[in-house]
């Protein structure tokens, strides 16, 4: 199989992940629940992870490095710790439903500062308009999982900055896969799973808290146990309940990889064969390719329709010549919205750093022959 | 032999605690507070040898890490607070 759908989840992991986790099964128990050796091994288990993911985002304080189970659950917390019925919350045309739906679901003032696909300055010009207006916060994918459009996080965080407007920002097809500053962005949450570009397995995620968050949940924490309010202190107020400790050894994992590779390395890696498959599919006619000009404004993930073709018949018969990618909105109908593809939605192909060259060329070479007997 | 037990408000806090120690050349192992001194309930202590604690919270206070409250076992198995 050509796996190309790493936007969702890269299925192919580095082995260390894959071993760690079935270890960590048998090996390992709760986390702060006792002093013998399992727990205790457990927790520095843990707390390795948090340091490395603290050092790769540059968060001074591995406190404030939360486990989450996905990046969803992160921006839950992070939009419900900050958003009210009524606020006026500045978002962009890029978001994923992870973002729009605890919005919609808070009764909140929705404004998107819509700009051009592959447009920096266009994005950024909005956001400065709709921030001028007034705003009680802003949320932001840093990176589209449509389009692979990076958005230009470090300008909108700084508009953010000078306003004294929270910002909060998902990094769900950023981290690992375009360097993320966590310091530098002065953010006030960032989100991020752990099942795509840090490699670790489904399941896991980090919240990095740069402000005092509400619990989603309450529970145990294995801290102050006599005490009925949850703890007023990171990582404990977010962590209620057992860890996924089995995943959250694989994360660690996952982690050291992309520091071993280099987020960069990754990231050049990643656009050299995008920019390849946008050359070869448009190459293809009836294929209308949504490429940057520029290959520093997009990662790893490439949209294209196929004239006259439903992308999610396209999808299937892809599937069963053993190309994996992903049709249709993407749980991103707003970007759809922006870029004019809401109707017909569009195929995602999205890569990791274990995809190749002749992949993508045996990818292309399947694709031409779909379309060739079509025509 | 008497040691140091250094309450922390949390096991993270315990684990960077612990590792501030370590990196600095001092042997310190996380483990359970014991129940008579663990305040609110649960909670994790940082054990260090009884010759190491002025440097402990010096390295501590220059790293920007704060002891909840100190202890040093008794001779009977008990513990008393340190004044810092």
């Amino acid at each position: 199989m050509i796996y190309l759908d790493s936007a969702a989840t890269t299925m192919q992991k580095p082995a260390a992940v894959a071993t760690a986790a079935a270890w960590a099964i048998n090996h390992l128990a709760s986390p702060g629940r006792g002093g013998h050796w399992p727990a205790m091994a457990s927790a520095e288990k843990a707390f390795a992870c948090r340091e490395t993911a603290a050092q790769l985002f540059h968060v001074k304080d591995p406190e404030r490095v939360v486990f989450t189970f996905n990046a969803t659950h992160g921006l839950n917390i992070a939009i419900k710790t900050l958003a009210r019925p009524g606020s006026r919350v500045v978002i962009s045309g890029y978001e994923h439903n992870a973002v729009t739906r605890p919005l919609h679901a808070l009764k909140v003032d929705i404004r998107v500062a819509r700009g051009a696909l592959f447009d920096q300055k266009a994005v950024l010009a909005a956001f400065r308009r709709e921030l001028d207006k007034g705003a009680d916060l802003a949320v932001c994918t840093h990176v589209s999982n449509v389009f692979g459009f990076v958005l230009p996080i470090e300008g909108i965080a700084a508009l953010c900055r000078v306003r004294g407007i929270p910002l909060i920002i998902d990094a769900s097809q950023s981290a690992g896969c375009v360097p993320v500053d966590f310091t530098g962005l002065g953010a006030a949450f960032i989100a991020m799973p752990g099942h795509k570009g840090l490699y670790g397995p489904q399941g896991t995620g980090l919240l990095l808290c740069g402000v005092d968050p509400a619990p989603l949940l309450e529970g145990g924490t294995g801290s102050e146990s006599r005490q009925q309010a949850m703890p007023d202190f990171l990582p404990d107020r977010l962590e209620a309940g057992t860890h996924n400790v089995t995943g959250i050894a694989g994360l660690l994992e996952g982690l050291r990889f992309v520091n071993n590779m280099g987020v960069e390395n990754i990231a050049a890696q990643e656009t050299k064969l995008i920019q390849n498959m946008g050359k070869g599919l448009r190459g293809i006619p009836g294929i209308t390719v949504f490429q940057a000009e520029d290959p520093d404004v997009q990662t790893g993930v490439l949209s294209f329709c196929i004239k006259g073709r439903d992308c999610e018949e396209v999808g299937e018969i892809l599937g069963s010549r053993g190309v994996a990618l992903r049709a249709g909105l993407h749980c991103a109908p707003l970007a759809h919205e922006t870029v004019g593809t809401l109707e017909t939605g569009t195929l995602r192909a999205s890569v990791s750093a274990f995809n190749t060259g002749q992949e993508i060329d045996r990818f292309l070479q399947i694709v031409q022959e779909l379309c060739a007997a079509k025509g | 032999m008497l040691y140091y037990l250094i309450v922390c408000r949390s096991l993270t806090y315990a684990q960077r605690t612990a590792a501030a120690l370590e990196r600095a050349g001092i042997t310190a192992r996380v483990l359970r507070s014991p129940k008579s001194i663990s305040g609110e309930g649960c909670s994790h202590s940082v054990k260090i040898s009884q010759r190491n604690l002025p440097d402990s919270l010096r390295i501590l206070q220059r790293v920007g890490l704060t002891p909840k409250r100190v202890y040093i076992t008794a001779g009977d198995g008990s513990y008393q607070e340190v004044a810092l």
